[in-house]
């Protein structure tokens, strides 16, 4: 069941009915049976199986846990041992097992997010981080919370476990404004992200034919399509949770308004990221190896640079497993990893050049102007990552970027050819303007970002649906029935229309 | 949530239907079908003599304003290509909502029709269920023609919610012609006709021998059956009539004659104008009548066989001719139209027999 379907919206609408009627103690009950619920109608939801063993698994762990005493590190790692070869065990062999069998699995829907959300969980539990769960059915919600099993984000339950088992009143603005998260969702997926899907499939889907400009806007089409696509299900999944009083976290935040590599990572994927961070990157910081290493290596290189090579190296491996959870793909190793820490390592390697370099040619590193070269660098620099990501293998995204830059034929973006990618001048029309939109929004929203940052407050991402709740009705809902009808309207979906799904769906 | 909020809720949800309905019966895909539907809608209440229900031979095939120029009888077709038999109840129950028919008439090629080929083509079930008005006897409707059938199966909310389907025709909003649908009321200028001007030579059948009967399909029977019960039930007349045709040779006959005598026995007229007697009191000529080889009639024959139609209609029901009456100048207007364009049909044609510029077939005419 696609979260964009009609059939969704109304078992929506039948959960959100049944969460409010029953009393506050019994909604987790309500989630837990819709989230089962919603499994089983997927597409091979007899895949249930998977997620149940893992919740299973996670749940006698903690049990495990609690049991062992504190201070017997060895049955502790024991417990660990068994959580994360069972969990990771059964991620590798089903999502990575094209590299030991031609025979692909099919793998379960949400696989890479609930594994980590409950391992995550887990993780917390064994550090004394988070308190562990008892009750079987509430570990099983945790893990099966049906909105998160299309593309995250990546729950943290220890900063959600009481939002999720507490009652919640029918609300007026949780409603209101998370139909309108979802309806910005429905935007970026039905309006944006369903369009460029044309031309980004058209370029990469037949990329020996196209050269210079094409592949330039192929990229830059597929950069969009990702961002709306995977955003536009964020939003959704965001909205829906705002519907029953859950305050999920953000997965977005204005990406491509970033001004360094590292900066872009913390704004896309957030919870990837924080994931990433806290399991994989300081964990491995503390081993012994790594220790030994940069010891080593501040013997030899001095204490600032054996320190930096040390981070390098880690950095390597938080990279490396980065691209692996994209698939088990070389592409997405190099496109959304290895790439991206090889663009880090280098900007601080050559940090010095450069900035000596714009002292003699008297540029203000910190002027609006450095600020704006800076974003366009890295927004051009992230297109490259995705041509990899987004090309059939890593040789075939070797070879887009040589054509990209040895053909020059810039007079394909004025002369009509682009209408020949499979959008003509209407539906092209709409794209921009849509995507003009998007950025408008985008930019009035960081705005308010700086201005909270500024008074010393945490931006809580509902300023826009304030602002237009700030109106009087009559406008208000000028604003919100142009845009349901746009989206209504303007929309990808509908009988005989083959929706691509959510990028991020099978990750 | 209080009771102000609990309202602007339930208000903003009305405006919501109200808005897409108005903009799905813009959206709705232009065409001949739409404008005779809207055409009827418009028709001021029970100013209608004759509805005439069935497939593609009725739209072309009798000149609703020739019958009221000539005969004072206000007939409209709520026809569409290839109807399936199986709306004609329904046909019935929505033109009784406005209108109150003297009769009804009922074109029975279709009822001689497999039920799985019609269904191949969704077209033929949607061409009826997206002409109606939001109601609940279009419900009704989708629920019969949609039915449990696998080939409906993925797409069924969408009939019953055709915004899904028609949203994509967004760049027709801004049309007059899709614009002055939104309450789906237009008046329709020749009242439901389609003036063909094609010329596909065919030769007459006589099926005067054949005098078997054969039983049509059971779904067919069914329905036919569920029609003529509801007909006696409401106390409606109706006339049943098969349009002159050869496309299906003598085949149909037997069946023809089959549902002949299941018409009668409910005390309702049969009228088949491929019987010898009546075709030769039309007197078609089959060599430049048809617009395409004997399955539909062009302009001239379609002129005959309205005549004939009239002239049956007065001597076997007691119409009371309305010209003159205000409330029907829009079919004085019509009438007017048709003969200015009906004459440059016969220009047309005349032209085309005299090159043997014969039709080129159309798949599902």
């Amino acid at each position: 069941m696609e979260i964009t379907s009609f059939f969704f919206l109304c078992f929506l609408a039948v959960v959100l009915f049944v969460y409010y009627l029953v009393p506050g103690k019994l909604q987790w009950m309500v989630l837990l049976a819709a989230s089962v619920a919603f499994y089983l109608m997927s597409e091979n939801g007899v895949l249930i199986v998977y997620p149940l063993i893992t919740v299973t698994v996670t749940w006698l762990s903690m049990r495990l846990l609690c049991k062992v005493d504190k201070k017997d590190i060895v049955k502790r790692r024991l417990v660990l041992a068994l959580e994360v070869l069972v969990l990771l065990g059964i991620l590798v062999g089903l999502k990575y097992n094209n590299f030991i069998s031609s025979d692909s699995i099919i793998a379960p829907l949400g696989l890479s997010f609930y594994t980590f959300i409950l391992l995550g969980y887990f993780l917390d539990v064994y550090n004394n981080i988070a308190e562990p769960e008892g009750n079987f059915f509430k570990t099983a919600l945790m893990g099966l919370y049906f909105p998160i099993m299309i593309s995250g984000p990546i729950l943290r339950i220890r900063d959600l476990k009481k939002d999720f088992f507490e009652g919640h009143k029918l609300d007026y603005n949780n409603l209101t404004f998370g139909a309108q998260r979802m309806l910005w969702g429905f935007f970026k997926e039905l309006v944006i992200s369903e369009r460029l899907g044309v031309i980004a499939n058209t370029v990469f889907g037949n990329d020996t034919e196209y050269t210079g400009a094409y592949i330039w806007v192929g990229a830059l089409a597929f950069t969009f399509q990702l961002y709306a696509n995977f955003s536009g299900c964020m939003d959704i999944v965001i909205g829906i949770s705002e519907m029953f009083g859950l305050k999920l976290p953000e997965n977005f935040d204005i990406p491509f308004m970033t001004k360094s590599i590292s900066e872009y990572w913390r704004k896309w994927h957030i919870t990837l990221g924080e994931w990433m961070k806290e399991h994989v990157f300081y964990p491995l910081l503390r081993t012994q190896m790594i220790m030994k290493l940069g010891k080593v290596l501040r013997d030899k290189l001095g204490k600032k640079k054996g320190k930096q090579v040390t981070t390098y190296v880690a950095m390597f491996i938080l990279w490396f497993s980065v691209g692996l959870w994209h698939g088990g793909a070389f592409k997405y190793v190099i496109g959304s990893g290895l790439l991206h820490w090889f663009y880090i390592v280098f900007g601080e390697v050559t940090l010095p050049f450069w900035t000596w370099l714009f002292g003699r040619l008297h540029i203000n590193m910190k002027s609006r102007f450095a600020d704006g070269v800076r974003i366009v660098r890295t927004f051009f620099l992230v297109n490259i990552g995705n041509v990899f990501f987004r090309a059939d293998t890593v040789p075939h995204a070797c070879r887009m970027l040589k054509e990209a830059v040895t053909t020059w034929n810039p007079q394909v973006l004025i002369n009509g050819s682009l209408f020949e990618l499979g959008l003509d001048w209407i539906d092209f029309t709409v794209t921009i303007v849509s995507i003009a939109i998007l950025i408008c929004v985008s930019m009035y929203q960081l705005r308010l970002e700086k201005t909270a940052e500024a008074e010393g407050q945490t931006y809580d991402y509902h300023g826009v649906r304030r602002f237009i709740a700030s109106r009087n009705i009559v406008i208000r809902w000028i604003i919100l029935f142009a845009a349901l009808f746009y989206v209504i309207l303007l929309g990808q979906y509908g009988p005989g229309y083959s929706a691509t799904e959510f990028i991020y769906q099978n990750f | 949530m209080n009771k102000k909020q609990i309202f602007k809720i339930i208000i903003f949800i009305l405006i919501f239907i109200w808005l897409t309905i108005s903009l799905t019966y813009i959206l709705r895909t232009n065409g001949d079908e739409k404008d005779r539907f809207t055409g009827f809608y418009s028709e001021p209440d029970n100013t209608i003599d004759a509805v005439i229900i069935g497939s593609s031979p009725v739209y072309p095939g009798y000149a609703t304003p020739k019958l009221w120029g000539e005969t004072g009888i206000a007939m409209y077709p709520l026809s569409t290509n290839m109807q399936r038999p199986v709306a004609g109840y329904y046909l019935v129950k929505e033109a009784l909502k406005t209108q109150s028919p003297q009769l009804f008439i009922f074109e029975m090629r279709m009822y001689t029709a497999k039920e799985d080929d019609m269904l191949n083509t969704i077209g033929h079930t949607r061409s009826v269920t997206d002409n109606l008005k939001y109601s609940w006897n279009r419900i009704e409707t989708i629920n019969a023609m949609v039915g449990d059938s696998e080939k409906f199966t993925e797409d069924r909310y969408t009939y019953y919610f055709d915004i899904f389907k028609y949203h994509s025709n967004w760049r027709t909003l801004f049309l007059w012609s899709q614009i002055r649908d939104i309450t789906y009321e237009y008046p329709d200028d020749l009242k439901g006709y389609v003036i063909k001007d094609n010329v596909g030579p065919t030769e007459y059948l006589d099926v005067s021998d054949i005098t078997e009967t054969t039983p049509i399909e059971d779904t067919q029977e069914e329905h036919l059956y569920k029609l003529l019960d509801y007909l006696k039930e409401i106390d409606q007349d109706a006339l049943f009539i098969v349009t002159p045709y050869t496309a299906d040779g003598t085949d149909k006959q037997a069946q023809y004659n089959y549902i002949k005598a299941i018409v009668e026995s409910y005390g309702y007229n049969f009228l088949n104008m491929n019987d010898a007697d009546v075709a030769s009191e039309i007197a078609l000529d089959y060599s430049t009548d048809f617009a395409d080889y004997g399955n539909h009639l062009n302009a001239v024959g379609a002129a005959k066989v309205t005549e004939y139609l009239g002239q049956y209609l007065i001597e076997n029901y007691d119409f009371e001719d309305k010209r003159g009456q205000e409330e029907y100048s829009s079919w004085d207007e019509s009438y007017e139209l048709y003969l200015q364009e009906y004459q440059q049909a016969v220009d047309t044609i005349n032209t085309k027999i005299a090159n043997e510029d014969w039709t080129e077939v159309e798949e599902g005419e």
